[in-house]
């Protein structure tokens, strides 16, 4: 059952993704992205009891209280009170990001097969959905256009490699994955703060505008 | 409490010290002589290092080799330097009102901080410390690109915290891949992400898994050193940043991204032999020294001129890291101990010159600087002999060793390429430097700017360039002694 649940999760995270893509409400990207980081947390426990590996827990207890809750309230907060809360037209409109996804995620399983362990098993898909998650969170990157989604696409990808990370080494020392947890929240608060002062001095958060600078 | 904690925890105090609302006055003090402190500490790291056994600290988490000591030096020198000038750069801004408590504030606060994270990224010996330490560099930097406060300012720190956790997050997949190529051979706890326990280990690494987890790492941490075609966010982030933090962004960045460059490529090198990594970095350093050349050409603005000459110059050490072999690899770690001593004199002197005109456009600035302000001008001009590697001056030392290793090795063609580039960039960084400091004088400008006096800032420029010179002709033996136990590292692994 345990290779189930996991590749069940895995798979959901892939999912989540995919309706980051399709999706223009910053309030329900935000929302996909604490579902996104639940279910990663899932993963973890899950992983931490088949394997006997107690330092998951711990992970994934990090997981859900800071990736599920506090940056998603965090991010919302911050969507409150600029008070601006759809994404316009990205770059790509949606059916074609959606087939450009759909791309990435063949891509992604294509290169899970070349790892040591990637070929067989429940490693083959937590690597092919992490691998694919990460590409679909660079490619929200380059396509949106509003601050907030640039931010949900830098954390995705951020889940991405922890899902990786997952799935090749079942975790990282606890002590490194305790301090990229606190680079985290504390990249999270930055880019927060920057984000207020780009609308307070623009009225916008629209990043394209941003484009003074060249040469 | 070891004397390399200490060296760590004395920017730190610093940072804490400088949150304290206080005196202008206070607040140079403090900052002045906590950077002393905290260089200080670092000589004396570095002398431990020559004299007796390795400085080592939890549980060899934190561990000074030749590499360690020459970069912790470099940096320590760099942070103390920019504050020094900072203290004149901000005095100035002050007599003109644009400087608000909060900001000096977050001056004093960032900067040590930003110190920190370099000497932390300089003495880690694991790869998961290492990474979190690059990223602090990141976060501290941040608010100083941000600093003014203008337009501008926040776009350029919005490219640069976008694009560097970008990298950073590429950064994190390598070091992820790299654990997981070991296959459990390093073991699961603290000490399995250890540079020294990967070196151990090399012929056990899988190939394809570090394959993938090496270019992550190199594309990561090339982000941070702005190599090519990762180094949009740097001409955004040079003209907007205050010079003081531009130079720590330019020296101190550059050569703790190197550092990590560094680590990646050893591991490479040793389980996978060194053409992998060697020629991913050639290639990587060729594009930016070839990106920087017609950016350099028709450029418009004083300071993103300096950050494409950075971009260059890291080019520059990459190619010579990249090419192997022992003259190379110790002409490259030539080079950035050069670069350091000479780069800031470019940077504070363009400084000052902006300062004065308020702006570094080129078309604000006005030709014929020379007559307006003497001393900086000479000085910039000094500057631009430095970096364009003309002889008799120390860079022109260190790209010849890497000319020359170039044309007796292998990569004959690469090299080729390489010197004309350099070429073609020697006489743009001339032309636009000439162009500015000599050209003729437009009657109406010779008003337009502040007069020029000998304050703090210009004279901190004057000893930086003193520095730069005697670097030229003299390195001290330690200082000399550092670099080559560096380039036996690089060379051998040790």
């Amino acid at each position: 059952m345990t290779p189930n649940v996991v590749i069940l999760c895995a798979a959901g995270m892939l999912v989540t993704a995919y309706l980051m893509v399709g999706q223009k409400s910053l309030f329900t990207t935000i929302r996909l992205y604490g579902v996104q980081s639940l279910l990663l947390a899932t993963v973890a426990v899950v992983m931490a009891i088949s394997d006997k590996r107690p330092h998951l827990f711990v992970m994934a207890t990090m997981t859900t209280v800071l990736k599920g809750f506090a940056i998603p309230l965090f991010l919302m907060r911050v969507v409150d009170r600029i008070g601006i809360h759809r994404e316009i037209e990205p770059f790509l409109n949606v059916p074609a990001s959606l087939l450009a996804c759909l791309g990435l995620t063949v891509v992604g399983y294509r290169v899970s097969t070349g790892f040591a362990e990637g070929t067989v098993g429940v490693t083959h898909h937590v690597l092919g959905v992490g691998l694919s998650t990460l590409m679909i969170g660079l490619f929200l990157m380059v396509t949106r256009k509003k601050a907030i989604s640039q931010v949900l696409a830098l954390l995705t990808v951020e889940n991405a490699i922890f899902l990786i990370a997952l799935g090749i080494t079942s975790g990282m020392p606890l002590v490194v994955e305790l301090g990229i947890f606190f680079d985290v929240i504390l990249a999270v608060l930055v880019l927060g703060i920057l984000v207020r002062r780009i609308v307070d001095r623009f009225e916008s958060m629209d990043v394209s505008r941003l484009s003074n600078l060249k040469g | 409490m070891t004397l390399l904690v200490w060296t760590l925890l004395a920017p730190l105090l610093t940072a804490a010290l400088g949150g304290i609302r206080a005196s202008r006055k206070v607040e140079e003090i403090v900052i002045i002589s906590g950077l002393s402190v905290t260089f200080g500490l670092c000589l004396a790291t570095a002398w431990q290092f020559l004299t007796g056994p390795m400085p080592t600290a939890f549980n060899d988490a934190l561990r000074v080799d030749g590499l360690s000591a020459l970069v912790l030096v470099l940096c320590g020198f760099i942070g103390l330097l920019s504050a020094a000038y900072g203290v004149g750069y901000t005095r100035r801004n002050d007599a003109r009102g644009l400087v608000t408590p909060r900001m000096r504030q977050e001056f004093s606060v960032l900067t040590p901080a930003y110190v920190f994270a370099m000497l932390l990224v300089a003495v880690s010996n694991n790869l998961g410390i290492l990474w979190i330490a690059v990223e602090l560099t990141t976060l501290a930097s941040v608010f100083l690109v941000a600093y003014h406060n203008r337009d501008t300012s926040l776009e350029a720190a919005w490219k640069f915290l976008m694009l560097g956790s970008l990298g950073l997050g590429f950064a994190l997949l390598g070091t992820v891949l790299l654990f997981a190529s070991a296959q459990g051979a390093l073991g699961e706890d603290m000490a399995a992400l250890h540079w020294t326990r990967f070196m151990a280990h090399a012929s056990e690494l899988h190939p394809f898994t570090l394959r993938l987890g090496v270019v992550f790492a190199l594309i990561g941490y090339g982000t941070k050193a702005g190599l090519a075609p990762m180094h949009t966010w740097k001409p955004d982030a040079y003209r907007e940043a205050p010079s003081p933090a531009g130079v720590m962004m330019a020296v101190g960045m550059l050569n703790a991204a190197l550092y990590c460059l560094l680590r990646v490529h050893l591991i490479s090198k040793a389980a996978l032999g060194p053409d992998f990594s060697g020629g991913l970095l050639l290639t990587l350093g060729l594009l930016s020294v070839l990106v920087a050349m017609p950016f350099i050409l028709i450029q418009w603005n004083l300071k993103r001129l300096l950050a494409y000459s950075s971009i260059e110059h890291i080019g520059i050490m990459a190619v010579g890291i990249g090419l192997g072999g022992e003259a190379a690899v110790f002409g490259a770690l030539l080079h950035m101990t050069y670069h350091t001593f000479a780069k800031p004199v470019a940077f504070f002197s363009a400084g000052t010159l902006s300062q004065l005109h308020r702006s570094s456009n080129f078309a604000v600035i006005g030709q014929g600087t020379l007559a307006r302000a003497p001393i900086t001008s000479a000085l910039l001009l000094l500057a631009a002999l430095f970096v364009t590697g003309s002889p008799p001056f120390s860079l022109f030392f260190s790209e010849m060793m890497i000319l020359r290793a170039g044309f007796l090795g292998s990569h004959v063609i690469a090299t080729s390429v390489f010197l004309a580039a350099l070429v073609i960039l020697f006489c743009g960084f001339a032309y636009q430097i000439g162009r500015l400091v000599l050209g003729q004088q437009a009657a109406e400008r010779a008003s337009a700017a502040d007069p020029e006096t000998l304050d703090w800032g210009v004279g901190v420029t004057l000893v930086a360039a003193l520095i730069a010179i005697v670097s030229t002709f003299y390195l001290p033996g330690p200082l000399m002694g550092l670099i080559r136990a560096a380039a036996a590292v690089v060379s051998e692994g040790a």
